[in-house]
């Protein structure tokens, strides 16, 4: 035997040690109880006997299919109320309280589900896929304010939407942002649309909804959400203070699709050019920048009446002649 | 001027019909392809933690981590029908762990001890191996992780207990945050009335 061998022995002494304490563990799980299904079927209450009743399985109903109907309901409720109290009325006030109540109805109560914008998501996938069925009501909830958006511009985005009316409450100090740069931030909604619907489309194992993932507010609806997101949420809340609805203006993808729609709307904020007074009070009121050359952009109008509360023709009617 | 304007709106009008009527077939098509109210609900031959065949694979705890709600909407839910009400309970016990002095295993297997035990039927306090026992889901301990589920699954249990949806505690999303993450595409939604009725796992080939 050469000297060299001596140490490729104790090696081989060392590796069958360590082989040993690798496992070891599995020894000690080996000590526990040889484990053997005692019974093939399972013992009904007469073989129990005692007087033993088997107890029902919890099952906790979803809510009730009329409420969800009338979540329906409410909604083209809540948008003919916009429209009457915005257009015809003309009362910031009262459009504002429609819209605190639908926050919390439709925010809070409903923690922001059902939604339109989320439904995108839903309606494409279900054109795309013929084994994808949405609810009725999700078809519902989808069209209902673009139909209304034909005729009367976006009443959802004002007196509706609860992720609107998040921000709406927080403008403060809104500044005009530049109408090239808003124009150009405007796009950025239509490149979030199209990404949101490929990703919905896409087979079941790369499928992503984009638009619930990264909704800011329905964190602040459910009161409990992912960090990241309630941060981002609040990023926005802040930034609205002075950019006046910034989700709503430069990404919600179906903000998008009802701008599309409203252009096509018969009636809508208005304002009349027999009857101003070319003050431009309205344009400054505007925190949207949906007032050009003193009129009212329906594409872009969020339906708050701030412009008709800043008019002294509405406010003191006869002062101006 | 107010031929302009009228041609404007006559061209508006034929817009407006135009989309209307695109809106209302697409709805049409989608109303016909729809069927009631329908929920969210684990398929338990889907899911990795109960359906047969699926050895070797750890623990699936996605539908704890993926919900919205905090604590999940998906909890686990013993059948009672198909329990077989074992002395040494596979779901329960965490039957690798050493035995302790009674010659039970000596660690539970749910990490929030939510599950309760109780002898039923005619109790023999003497001869506790010779009785039956409840094993009852607490539903507001449970959050769902499934290691029950698979600890309750053939060849150690008879797989009664499964995952569910708890109707009353799941928002209902338009689409399910668990589904989306889901190997499996074991979250479907199912009509009411199926979703409500707890049922056994199967082999799953998909």
């Amino acid at each position: 035997m050469t000297a060299a061998a001596q140490p490729r022995r104790s090696l081989v002494v060392l590796a069958t040690l360590v082989l040993l304490a690798l496992l070891a563990p599995d020894k000690a799980l080996a000590q526990g109880v040889q484990y053997e299904r005692p019974v093939e079927v399972a013992p009904q209450q007469e073989t129990i006997g005692g007087g033993y009743v088997t107890p029902d399985v919890q099952k906790p109903r979803p809510r009730e299919y009329w409420l969800e109907v009338l979540d329906v309901v409410l909604l083209a409720f809540a948008m003919g109320i916009a429209v009457w109290l915005v257009v015809s009325r003309r009362s910031r006030q009262w459009a504002l309280g429609l819209t605190v109540a639908c926050l919390a109805y439709f925010g809070f109560y409903r923690e922001g589900c059902i939604c339109p914008i989320g439904s995108i998501q839903n309606v494409a996938l279900s054109l795309a896929d013929p084994t994808y069925k949405i609810p009725i009501v999700v078809t519902a909830v989808f069209f209902m304010p673009l139909v209304v958006a034909l005729f009367f511009g976006r009443a959802f985005c004002g007196g509706v939407c609860p992720l609107g009316a998040m921000q709406e409450l927080v403008v403060l100090r809104p500044v005009q942002v530049p109408r090239k740069l808003d124009d150009a931030l405007g796009l950025l909604k239509y490149v979030y649309l199209g990404l949101a619907i490929l990703l919905a489309v896409q087979p079941a194992i790369a499928r992503d909804f984009v638009i619930c993932r990264f909704d800011p507010f329905v964190g602040f609806f459910r009161r409990e959400g992912f960090a990241h997101m309630m941060f981002i949420g609040a990023g926005f809340l802040v930034l609205g203070t002075v950019v006046g609805r910034p989700y709503c203006r430069y990404l919600c993808p179906y903000g998008g699709l009802l701008s599309w729609c409203s252009r096509l709307a018969k009636r809508g904020v208005t304002i009349s050019p027999a009857k101003e007074l070319d003050c431009g009070l309205c344009a400054n009121a505007c925190p949207y920048g949906a007032i050009e050359k003193n009129r009212a952009v329906r594409k872009e109008c969020l339906y708050c009446a701030r412009c008709y509360a800043s008019c002294p023709c509405e406010t003191s009617p006869g002062a101006a002649v | 001027m107010s031929d302009g304007l009228t041609r404007r709106d006559a061209l508006n009008r034929v817009a407006r019909g135009t989309v209307l009527l695109g809106f209302g077939g697409t709805a049409a098509f989608l109303i016909e392809k729809a069927d009631g109210q329908v929920v969210w609900q684990v398929d338990a031959s889907r899911c990795v933690n109960s359906r047969l065949g699926e050895v070797g694979v750890p623990v699936c705890t996605l539908c704890t981590t993926e919900c919205v709600v905090q604590q999940s909407a998906v909890r686990a839910v013993n059948n009672f029908r198909e329990c077989g009400r074992c002395y040494i309970c596979p779901a329960y016990y965490n039957i690798k762990s050493a035995v302790d002095e009674k010659g039970l295993p000596s660690e539970k297997l749910c990490p929030r001890d939510a599950i309760e035990r109780q002898p039923i039927g005619m109790v023999d306090p003497g001869d506790p191996a010779n009785n039956f026992y409840e094993y009852i889901i607490d539903d507001e301990k449970c959050d769902g992780c499934g290691i029950c589920v698979k600890g309750c699954k053939e060849p150690l249990g008879l797989g009664s207990i499964i995952l569910k949806v708890r109707h009353n505690l799941c928002v209902d999303c338009n689409h399910c945050a668990i589904s989306l993450a889901c190997p499996k595409e074991a979250l479907v939604r199912q009509p009411v009335a199926d979703a409500l009725e707890p049922t056994l796992a199967t082999h799953s080939t998909r």
